[in-house]
């Protein structure tokens, strides 16, 4: 067996056998690597690199997710910044829109004072304040057109502002309850002692002819005694803020509740309203009893 | 009767001048094929001496698809040419000549199992190629070349016939 294989390759026969061997063989590998010859190598350093290729590719994907966490903070506050200039935008459009809310408010509450008090109520606007000025007052926008008079109440549901002072073709002019030369019947709420309510400006009045006999705690409730025949009985004027000892009645001190220099809207009572307003019937719905062996 | 095989300088010297011709009827692709079929199928393969056979094979390819223009990768038709004349040098050995007959039989066989594997081997270096008519032609002159290449290299041989 060496003897042959010693033969085989040291003779000449085994050395032209090996030189056709290789010489086909390489042929061969010529042949089948093909014209693209490198790609095959190519697929080899691809095997032989694949470790290296995972490890790059999670490199690469770890900085594409770093790459991806910055723009996302930077949309982040890309998207901050358009939320803080549309906040802003609602902002002024909020504030823009206040005025006709609070009158839209207003006038629903006006409409549910409206519906408490049985009476024929006006609604007018107040379109200008002389209030800051000696003898001023509220001017509306209605007037002789919507068949106004002097001396007709003014309340809001806050309680009442005053009466009409002048009334002209469109405009009237209201005389509000703490100006100076204004005077409404008014009542305690709980002592149901009555006097002249006198007003002393800003907001305050002050009663008058209360006897040093009654009892008036601050903080109660004062409200009209239709005895003017301007006002009904029972609308809301203020609440007392002071009470002192006078020489002959008790020097009572009130806070309007209503917000005279806020007023936008108010409503008017009929001129001499009655004396006493009862609060609107309202009958409970029904629902119709049907008749025994109707369909 | 066998017939003796000729001289290896006979040989040798018949397949240098097929290969010269070969290389010159490049122009004639029809010639050429017949002259390269010839060459590798009847002229190289020579019992007991397989390297020299796969050698003027290899030459004969090379010559051939050096001669083509355009071809994307040379190599299929020297492989495939020196596969050939290694199975015709075994068959050589294996079936020695008796007669002119038999030895264009085959030729014949040599010449469509050359075309198949010449397509293969040419399909395995570059690409699918359309057949051709090559082969055709080669089998329709396998009596011609045959009998040339028989006189050539016997010249003593007669046609064979007893």
């Amino acid at each position: 067996m060496a003897l042959r294989a010693a033969r085989w390759g040291w003779s000449r026969a085994g050395w032209q056998r090996l030189a056709l061997v290789l010489l086909w063989l390489g042929h061969g590998a010529w042949v089948i690597l093909g014209s693209k010859p490198g790609r095959h190598w190519t697929n080899v350093a691809d095997v032989v690199s694949r470790p290296s290729q995972g490890l790059a590719s999670r490199w690469a994907a770890w900085r594409t997710a770093r790459r991806d966490a910055g723009r996302t903070l930077a949309e982040t506050r890309a998207e901050n910044v358009r939320l803080s200039a549309e906040l802003a935008q609602l902002k002024t459009q909020a504030a823009q829109e206040a005025p006709r809310l609070a009158e839209a408010d207003e006038a629903v509450r006006l409409l549910g004072l409206k519906r408490q008090i049985p009476l024929e109520l006006k609604s007018a606007r107040v379109i200008f304040s002389t209030r800051p000025a000696t003898f001023g007052g509220l001017i509306l926008d209605r007037g002789l057109d919507l068949g106004l008079l002097p001396d007709q109440g003014v309340i809001v549901p806050e309680g009442i502002v005053g009466r009409l002072w002048s009334v002209n073709a469109t405009q009237s002019k209201v005389l509000p309850a703490d100006a100076p030369n204004a005077s409404v019947g008014v009542m305690l709420m709980r002592s149901r002692a009555t006097g002249v309510l006198q007003g002393l400006g800003s907001g305050r009045a002050l009663i008058r002819y209360v006897s040093n006999q009654e009892v008036v705690q601050v903080g109660e409730a004062v409200l009209t005694s239709g005895l003017d025949r301007v006002f009904s009985r029972g609308l809301l004027v203020g609440y007392v803020a002071e009470v002192a000892q006078g020489d002959l009645e008790l020097r009572v001190i009130v806070n309007l509740a209503a917000p005279l220099d806020r007023v936008n809207t108010v409503l008017l009572l009929p001129p001499q309203p009655p004396l006493e307003v009862q609060p609107p019937f309202v009958p409970v719905d029904q629902k119709p009893q049907k008749k025994k062996g109707t369909p | 009767m066998r017939i003796a095989p000729p001289t290896l300088t006979r040989q040798n010297l018949v397949c240098a001048v097929a290969l010269g011709l070969i290389f010159l009827s490049a122009p004639f692709p029809r010639l050429q094929l017949v002259l390269h079929a010839m060459l590798v199928i009847a002229l190289a393969p020579r019992a007991g001496v397989p390297l020299m056979g796969a050698l003027w094979a290899l030459a004969a390819g090379w010559t051939m698809e050096g001669s083509l223009r355009l071809y994307p990768h040379l190599g299929g038709t020297p492989w495939a040419d020196m596969s050939l004349a290694l199975l015709a040098g075994w068959m050589a050995g294996r079936w020695p000549l008796e007669g002119l007959k038999g030895w264009l039989a085959r030729l014949a066989a040599l010449s469509l199992l050359h075309a198949i594997l010449v397509h293969l081997a040419v399909r395995l270096a570059t690409a699918p190629h359309p057949w051709g008519w090559g082969w055709f032609w080669v089998l329709l002159t396998t009596p011609l070349w045959g009998w040339a290449a028989w006189r050539l290299l016997h010249p003593g041989a007669g046609s064979g016939r007893r």
